[in-house]
């Protein structure tokens, strides 16, 4: 989500991740000081004959793994969205894979919804009867910036 | 920027309507409400608890029995304890956590927002188990909250109940404790390092750590505590063999870090809020982020200063005397940190900084009887007396509770956008000060004249003490409706509330305005 929005000569260009401070080694050290550290203490125990801490300390690093994946997961997402002359051209990675779409900026609405309660604000991108999700990796907010700058740059 | 954000959310209204009523709270995955969630019902337990302190203080007000039951009393004591430690002080600081950390690191939100509900979540059901349990036949648990067996092996119902509700709220701690790591880890904005982050956030980093640590091992023992009871397990049970003592190891070993998950939170909101008053910045910064750090590998290895009575070899008394005597030193460093801080700066007295102050002061009350519990001989005499209890209530009210009191007086503002009552704050400070000491520290010499603790009743030379520490109960009890009051008013309006708040305010989460927008940094803020 670093720097959302360039302009390059005339095409607006949005381009946005999700944020990620540590990089794939900082994070495997990460997991596995907090997984040595569980363990440890819970070998510790059943080497004493209390063995119940290790399913627990089992557990509680398998959902750590979750998390620490899921992270590993999200890093190389980004989604672009690029308005030049008539195109209004979407790419994206996401965890099942990547994706392109090229569309007729005079056919492209820009819808939210946000009925579905607690869950975060959608907008997407439609035409021909068919959305495709942008600003995925901003909050609310930014993503109701988002969908107005989008909304006045089809306009024209 | 914000601003801009805010003005395009209004024109947005039509389609951006936030969910309201009772779905919008349980589905919730914005981390303003989940910290707010966990805040409210901190302060929902933070008055069962209270009550049942005062049901113990007014029962100890004479010797001999008079209002309850002793089985009764025996009940109160041991779920005041469960409820303040899992139900008021660690729920508050998870609440700190998920309205800071975001903030102060500039990150959209939690990096596992979904998680985050279900932590929250979770805690309302250990509620319902272990207040419900007060109404089974034979009543709420009454072992005390450390859970010794054979108590905890022999009792009934509730007693299963409770295994099962700490089996919940330690869940709760480990998805709470993961997604504080990975959010202070891998959401930090552009240009936040480590050690540019607010102590504040590096102090629940560590606490984070230290959960992650010791859950695993509150939940084994707890389970065999269970397949002791119902299956014919005999991990504790001597008739079959089990070491009831080997429990205690156990346990300490999990619970000595838990104090002090109970407690660096406290030091970080504190290490917030005095440079803010001192208009300095935090003295000795990078010390006091390697003494948390030194506290909290320390802690691993001083549990069986609780067990100094048990009959341990010599050689084990000394190594935990000398261990625990250790930890006075990075906890020293803090109280010198903050003292120099103070040294010399522009100091004003909002509420504030009266709670940071008296935190400083009173911690370290508490601090020190805690190295006089730590001398193995000592220890032998005050063991399980009052000045066990006169020592962690000083660590925990005026430390842990009163660093509470510090953040919600000075994040509150930042959060409805409405100045506090200054007056009603200070009324409730000083009524807080002034009733905290008189309960606890009669406490010290009653423990000192050989009271011990966990009894409803007790011999006739102890009744002055015990008077006075019931009167100062009630005036510290009914002074926290001061608190209720100042915070329902705030939140219900009141003088607006500057976007920086405090003229000595530092940091990323007083650059948005305040209250701070449902959603903020939509655009990564670069930290200087
Ligand atoms: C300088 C730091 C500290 C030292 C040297 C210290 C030492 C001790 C010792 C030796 C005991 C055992 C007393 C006994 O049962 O005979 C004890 C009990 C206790 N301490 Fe501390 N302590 C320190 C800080 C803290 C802090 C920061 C907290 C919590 C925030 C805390 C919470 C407790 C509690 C809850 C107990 C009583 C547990 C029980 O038996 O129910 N202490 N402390
Ligand atoms: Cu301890």
């Amino acid at each position: 989500m670093d720097e959302p929005v360039r302009e390059t000569a005339g095409a607006y260009v949005f381009h946005s991740r999700p944020r990620c401070a540590l990089s794939q080694g900082q994070e495997r050290r990460v997991f596995w000081t907090l997984a040595a550290g569980a363990f440890g203490i819970a070998l510790g125990f059943s080497a004493l004959g209390y063995w119940l801490v290790l399913p627990f300390a089992g557990l509680e690093v398998g959902l750590l793994a979750w998390a620490f994946d899921a992270l590993r997961a999200r890093e190389g997402n980004y989604e672009t969205l690029t308005i030049e002359g008539d195109a209004v051209v979407l790419e994206w990675r996401k965890e099942d894979g990547c994706g392109r779409r090229e569309l007729n900026r005079r056919w492209v609405r820009i819808e939210s919804d946000c009925s579905a309660p607690g869950r975060h604000c959608r907008i997407s991108v439609c035409s021909h009867g068919c959305g495709t999700e942008v600003g995925q990796y901003l909050n609310d907010e930014a993503r109701l910036q988002l969908a107005a700058t989008l909304r006045s740059r089809l306009q024209v | 920027m914000s601003d801009v954000a805010h003005a395009h959310g209004h024109d947005e209204h039509g389609h951006h309507a936030h969910p309201t009523g009772l779905m919008r709270w349980l589905t919730t995955t914005n981390h303003k409400d989940i910290g707010t969630l966990y805040l409210i019902f901190a302060l929902v337990m933070l008055f069962a608890a209270g009550s049942m302190a005062l049901l113990i203080r007014a029962e100890l007000f004479k010797p001999g029995l008079q209002l309850l039951h002793p089985d009764f009393f025996n009940q109160l004591t041991t779920m005041h304890g469960l409820i303040m430690i899992f139900g008021v002080i660690m729920p508050a600081f998870s609440g700190f956590a998920n309205w800071q950390v975001p903030l102060m690191l500039g990150a959209p939100d939690m990096a596992f927002p979904r998680m985050n509900n279900w932590a929250f979540w979770l805690l309302p059901v250990a509620g319902i188990l272990l207040m419900g349990s007060f109404l089974l036949p034979g009543g709420a648990v009454a072992g005390g909250w450390t859970m010794y067996p054979p108590l905890y092996i022999q009792g009934g119902i509730s007693y299963d109940l409770t295994i099962l509700a700490v089996h919940i709220m330690g869940l709760s701690s480990i998805m709470g404790s993961i997604n504080i790591i990975t959010t202070i880890l891998n959401m930090r904005a552009p240009g936040m390092t480590l050690m540019k982050m607010p102590l504040f956030c590096w102090t629940w980093l560590i606490t984070a750590y230290l959960l992650i640590a010791t859950m695993p091992v509150l939940a084994g023992a707890v389970t065999m505590l269970l397949t002791d009871r119902n299956f014919g397990t005999h991990f504790f049970n001597a008739a079959g063999g089990g070491d009831p003592v080997m429990f205690q190891h156990i346990f300490w070993f999990f619970a000595h870090p838990e104090v002090y998950i109970l407690i660096l939170p406290a030091f970080g909101i504190v290490s917030q809020v005095i440079p803010t008053f001192a208009r300095k910045p935090l003295f000795g910064y990078a010390s006091m982020v390697y003494a948390t750090a030194s506290i909290a590998i320390l802690s691993f290895i001083v549990w069986a200063h609780h067990m100094f009575t048990v009959g341990m070899p010599a050689a084990a008394q000394l190594f935990f005397m000398f261990s625990t005597m250790l930890i006075a030193v990075p906890t020293g460093v803090k109280v010198f940190n903050w003292v120099a801080t103070m040294w010399r700066g522009s100091m004003t007295f909002e509420t504030p900084m009266l709670f940071a102050i008296a935190f400083v002061c009173l911690f370290t009350i508490g601090g020190f009887s805690g190295l006089v519990l730590a001398i193995a001989p000592v220890d032998i005499q005050l063991h399980d007396t009052y000045y066990v209890v006169a020592h962690f209530h000083y660590v925990l009210v005026s430390g842990a509770l009163f660093s509470i009191f510090a953040g919600i007086y000075y994040w509150l503002p930042k959060w409805t956008g409405h100045m506090y009552d200054e007056t009603l704050g200070k009324w409730h400070f000083w009524l807080s000060v002034i009733g905290m000491n008189i309960v606890f520290f009669p406490m010290h010499f009653l423990g000192l004249a050989g009271m011990p603790r966990r009894i409803p009743d007790y011999a006739l030379q102890f009744t002055e003490f015990n008077q006075i520490a019931t009167v100062g109960a009630f005036i510290f009890g009914f002074s926290q409706l001061i608190f209720l009051a100042v915070v329902l008013k705030t939140v219900k309006g009141g003088a607006k509330a500057t976007s920086k708040v405090w003229e000595g305010a530092e940091g990323l989460e007083w650059t948005v305005p305040s209250p701070a927008p449902y959603h903020t940094f939509e655009t990564a803020p670069v930290v200087k």
